[in-house]
């Protein structure tokens, strides 16, 4: 079974829907309307950029070209994480192009050569869309645990030198804080994890479906799926944080000013 | 025990001190005192290496205190700051606290030794199944007095031990603090309570 085309004229009708919120947003004062219709609008022509390009990766179907596609992915990625968590650039760059790549480059490899057992890894078809959701789940969680990390460590300054001044080596010392980060960053994955088919049909299963493949493949996918984002983002986070730690504490273990400076109004 | 050598320390330009010598033997109780600002705090914390010098020499045991001997050092010192808010619920969790990293994995902790530490300095044995937040700051005070106390490291810093506690309680600490100097733990403690300064075997003034 194949799947149903949408026309860009159903596309509108569809589009229309959006009136829904956008309505209650606008009778109740929230402030939200412009900032909604501008992240409509960005979707979309996001999307569209996504099916040209996504268009011609298919067709070339090289492998320098898909990693080169990975490689920018991770740049945006990491200057993405930089922005939210507002960490100095210097600090956090290199360190989260380095955790996305190594993680990414791992669990994506393992899943396509191992589990999937491909012929070629590099096959843009399962190449991009597994390397794409690796991505974009390694970037939601290392900027909620990157965040509770060092902003952790900035509020509670007096335990981490407390431990230091007890005889704490530099990673007692951060064990706490990490604790912190995982827990706050993992916490909302393995909710979701538990209550997967319950609660809510998860998206890539869904995709699967609507694009013709039997619920049976599409249940071992998304149980994959599950598995390698989990993985892929806690070994990014761990990454991340052992190499951004030799630039955010000095020679002594003091903590270095990590966030960038406030612009004052 | 314990050699500061010509020792200065400077924020944005402006030294606290400088020319600072001290020379602390085993088992001494040394006050260091003086006007707020003039870098009492920052001289215990430079010992633990949080403060850089910007002239001069700390030395604990032999070990002179540089990027390389820095976590040696601090294996050496138990350490209790100025009104001390550890993100601890229970009274239990936070004396365990120390005992649980890798450098005092080898003292055992003793309820035992707590509870007769906890005598001498005044403090009731049903505080150790407490909240945090139902102890007052000077109870908070001696029972981390006591923990550090059990963990017999060479060298004592304390911040300010007396500043939330009345006299007969300040004579207590001070009283239990030359008991384990004569066990052989040097302590070092910034204090302006005058009865304490008194006490002590030396008086460091910035």
């Amino acid at each position: 079974m194949g799947t149903i085309d949408i026309s860009y004229w159903n596309l509108l009708v569809g589009l229309l829907m959006m009136g829904i919120p956008i309505y209650y947003l606008q009778k109740y004062k929230t402030g939200l309307v412009k900032g909604t219709v501008v992240a409509a609008v960005r979707m979309l022509i996001q999307l569209f950029l996504i099916g040209v390009y996504l268009k011609y990766l298919f067709k070339w179907n090289h492998p320098w070209i898909n990693f080169l596609w990975v490689f920018i992915m991770i740049l945006i990625a990491s200057e993405t994480a930089i922005t939210r968590t507002r960490i100095r650039r210097e600090i956090l760059f290199i360190p989260l192009c380095v955790g996305f790549l190594i993680s990414v480059g791992l669990i994506g490899t393992y899943f396509l050569g191992f589990v999937l057992r491909l012929n070629n890894i590099f096959n843009a078809q399962y190449f991009i869309p597994i390397f794409g959701i690796l991505m974009g789940n390694m970037l939601s969680v290392n900027v909620i645990g990157l965040n509770t990390f060092y902003s952790g460590l900035q509020r509670e300054q007096q335990q981490y030198y407390y431990l230091l001044g007890n005889g704490a080596t530099y990673q007692e010392a951060r064990a706490p804080f990490i604790r912190q980060a995982l827990i706050k960053a993992f916490s909302p994955c393995i909710a979701n994890m538990a209550v997967m088919g319950l609660v809510a049909l998860p998206g890539t299963m869904i995709g699967q479906i609507l694009g013709g493949s039997s619920p049976n493949v599409a249940i071992k996918y998304q149980m994959m799926i599950v598995v390698i984002t989990f993985t892929a983002s806690i070994l990014s986070i761990m990454i991340t944080i052992k190499i951004a730690s030799r630039r955010s504490f000095d020679k002594y273990g003091r903590l270095l000013h990590v966030f960038k400076e406030e612009k004052k109004k | 025990m314990l050699k500061i050598e010509d020792a200065c320390i400077a924020f944005g330009g402006i030294e606290l001190f400088s020319g600072l010598c001290v020379h602390i033997d085993d088992g001494e109780i040394i006050c260091i005192s003086g006007e707020s600002g003039s870098g009492k705090t920052s001289l215990i914390k430079a010992i633990m290496g949080f403060v850089p010098l910007k002239k001069g020499t700390i030395t604990i045991d032999d070990l002179t205190l540089n990027e390389h001997t820095i976590e040696e050092i601090r294996k050496k010192i138990a350490w209790i700051p100025q009104e001390l808010a550890l993100p601890c619920e229970w009274v239990s969790e936070m004396i365990r606290l120390p005992f649980e990293l890798k450098s005092n994995r080898g003292i055992n902790f003793s309820k035992k030794k707590l509870f007769d530490a906890f005598q001498e300095l005044n403090l009731e044995e049903n505080l150790y199944e407490k909240r945090v937040n139902e102890i007052s700051g000077g109870q908070k005070q001696r029972i981390m007095i006591a923990v550090a106390a059990l963990l017999q490291k060479p060298l004592l810093i304390v911040d300010e031990p007396t500043s939330a506690l009345d006299s007969i309680s300040s004579e207590r600490v001070l009283n239990f603090l030359h008991k384990i100097a004569q066990q052989g733990m040097t302590v070092l403690a910034v204090s302006h309570d005058r009865t304490f300064k008194l006490g002590c075997n030396k008086v460091i003034y910035l």
